[in-house]
């Protein structure tokens, strides 16, 4: 039963990570559709990460933008000033992202926040990292940005190439999701979403596991962070802001489903052709988010994967 | 030195006025609304649209201050009521969720209609000498209305029926409740009121610089920094956190320049939650 579940779980992967990668092949004149696509799947990598740390183990982090940010800086500030390969450059901010964190969330567990204070205390550190990046004007060129053209891998260099890129960080991520899932962890996650406090009495080691989602979480984004920095060939503190993320990330999920693993992919779809309905409206979109958001949290908080199960009768990983 | 000081102790009381309001709506309503900002730039532009329609300046404010309640009561009664409807750590979530969406929801707006107004007013005369020192005019006003507003809400709260009422569903809603009193309606009231102390701020701050729409943002870190600092359930310590940030702010702004003004409050918010999260001052209500 449990095999079989698993192996449904994987063809249904399979069909996404197909039908994705059949994407440039329809649009693949088109640079403008060809860059909407490699976004779209950029925001489903955050919110795959950003499924772990809140779908799962319930911490609100509102620094995604930041840490993706911190990645991305740390290793194109490191091989623009050290002359090092972005090879070795970009694990060096994959793991910055996940120290940070991981200290966010050891902190906050230890001191027993509750769910409202970590949301405050990533929002502030969210707003630190954007004044820092402003502020050091010799490393980071502050808002004028830092062009990274010809900077980073070969592969995130040509649109196709780097699309694929990305779409293997989509579905190597996707199948850490459901890796993860399926072990220990996963059952843990499980606990400590439903009931800390029971999780925590029948023997989980909450703070363990809360901690290694964020990290793990953390990582994800900083490699989404890292990559999107090479291959959009420009990084400014905008690019990394709440507004232009974190909003996106908790829309996106919250359209898609929270807890699930196709989740992420439906809501940076469907949030992908949104955005581009709305475009020509221009700067309407802050208001479009804002009201989605609002809409969601309120009428829509189960998302479209609960949605289709209940409508198709069928089950949905 | 001196004048660095005042400053400080104004921009203070600036500062407490807007967040005096997230606390009253975190410690009553449960919500931590990060839309606060916002409500003070609603407060804000409506004046500027009254004084351009050739209004008194003076009942321009008046109605601006009614313009930002009226938002704080459509929000309470629309927005907020699905968040009402649950209970503790899924009230907060859902609120901090519904009043983020807000926020941008507004700025947006705000961005698309009234992107070229704002908000500033002029005093007739710049600047007083009091006993060797100058002070600029605008100050004096804006400590004069922080000072008034604090004074009456203190009065409200310790004086009055109804604010003994608030202060005992801040402490304990449930036994409120048991007592005969109605929590959703008292509610209703104190987002309404903390949005008229939010828009009171947003145009005292005119006084100072343009109040656009481009503020909302930057009101509502300020304000949630001060909140967190004083402990999100005292007004006290709300008050004397704005003013102690706000003092520190004018010295640090003058000696290390502003860039690190905000980077020292910011870690200050951030160590207040992380070493003391029920506030620096948090001792009573």
């Amino acid at each position: 039963m449990n095999r079989e579940r698993h192996l449904a779980d994987y063809v249904a992967l399979a069909a996404v990570v197909a039908v994705l990668a059949l994407v440039p092949l329809a649009v693949g004149d088109s640079a403008h559709f060809m860059r909407l696509a490699t976004l779209m799947l950029v925001y489903i990598a955050y919110a795959v990460a950003f499924n772990i740390i809140f779908g799962h183990t319930r911490q609100l982090f509102l620094c995604l933008g930041a840490l993706a940010g911190s990645s991305g800086y740390v290793s194109v500030v490191l091989t623009i000033k050290l002359g090092l390969s972005p090879w070795l450059t970009i694990p060096l901010g994959v793991a910055s992202a996940a120290l940070l964190g991981g200290v966010f969330s050891y902190v906050s567990v230890r001191r027993g926040l509750g769910v409202i204070f970590v949301g405050i205390v990533t929002l502030v550190f969210s707003l630190i990292f954007h004044n820092l990046v402003l502020g050091l004007r010799e490393l980071t060129n502050g808002e004028t940005g830092i062009e990274t053209k010809g900077l980073g891998p070969a592969v995130l260099q040509s649109a196709p190439a780097s699309y694929y890129a990305v779409l293997a960080v989509v579905a190597a991520s996707l199948v850490m999701y459901h890796l993860l899932m399926r072990s220990r962890a996963g059952k843990a996650f499980q606990a400590i979403a439903d009931d800390e406090l029971a999780a925590e009495l029948a023997g989980i080691d909450v703070t363990f596991y809360k901690v290694l989602a964020a990290t793990i979480g953390s990582a994800l984004l900083g490699t989404v962070g890292a990559v999107y920095a090479y291959y959009s060939g420009f990084i400014s503190p905008t690019v990394y802001s709440l507004v232009s993320v974190d909003i996106v990330v908790l829309v996106t999920l919250l359209l898609g489903g929270m807890g699930t693993l196709l989740g992420p992919v439906l809501g940076g779809a469907v949030f992908a052709v949104l955005d581009e309905v709305v475009r020509p409206l221009g700067r309407l979109n802050v208001l479009v988010y804002g009201v989605l958001m609002i809409v969601l949290v309120v009428t829509f908080r189960h998302g479209l994967v609960a949605m289709l199960r209940k409508v198709l009768r069928v089950r949905i990983p | 030195m001196i004048a660095i000081l005042l400053d400080g102790i104004v921009q203070g009381l600036q500062l407490s006025l807007m967040a005096v309001g997230i606390t009253l709506i975190f410690g009553l309503g449960g919500v931590l609304n990060l839309a606060h900002g916002q409500f003070a730039v609603v407060g804000g532009i409506a004046t500027a649209l009254f004084v351009g329609e050739g209004l008194h300046p003076l009942a321009a404010c008046v109605l601006g201050v009614l313009t930002a309640g009226l938002f704080g009561l459509v929000v309470d009664r629309t927005l907020l009521v699905p968040a009402y409807r649950c209970a503790g750590e899924e009230r907060l979530l859902l609120g901090l969720l519904i009043t983020l969406g807000l926020s941008f929801a507004v700025n947006g707006f705000l961005d698309l209609r009234y992107a070229d107004v704002a908000l500033t007013l002029r005093l007739p005369t710049p600047s007083y000498e009091l006993g060797g020192v100058t002070v600029r005019s605008a100050s004096i006003v804006a400590a004069l209305i922080a000072l008034g507003a604090f004074a009456l809400l203190f009065a409200f709260l310790k004086g009055t029926l109804l604010g003994k009422v608030i202060r005992s569903i801040i402490q304990n809603e449930v036994g409120a409740g048991l007592c005969g009193i109605n929590p959703g309606r008292i509610r209703t009231l104190i987002v309404v009121l903390s949005a008229m102390l939010a828009g009171l701020g947003g145009i005292a701050q005119g006084l100072f610089s343009s109040v656009g729409t481009e503020m909302g943002n930057e009101l509502t870190s300020f304000a949630l920094i001060v909140a967190v600092v004083g402990g999100v359930r005292s007004i006290n310590g709300t008050l004397a956190a704005g003013v102690l940030l706000g003092i520190v702010n004018a010295f640090a702004s003058y000696l290390v320049g502003a860039y690190m003004t905000l980077l020292i409050l910011l870690a200050t918010a951030a160590f207040t939650i992380l070493l003391r999260p029920q506030g620096l001052f948090a001792y009573r209500t």
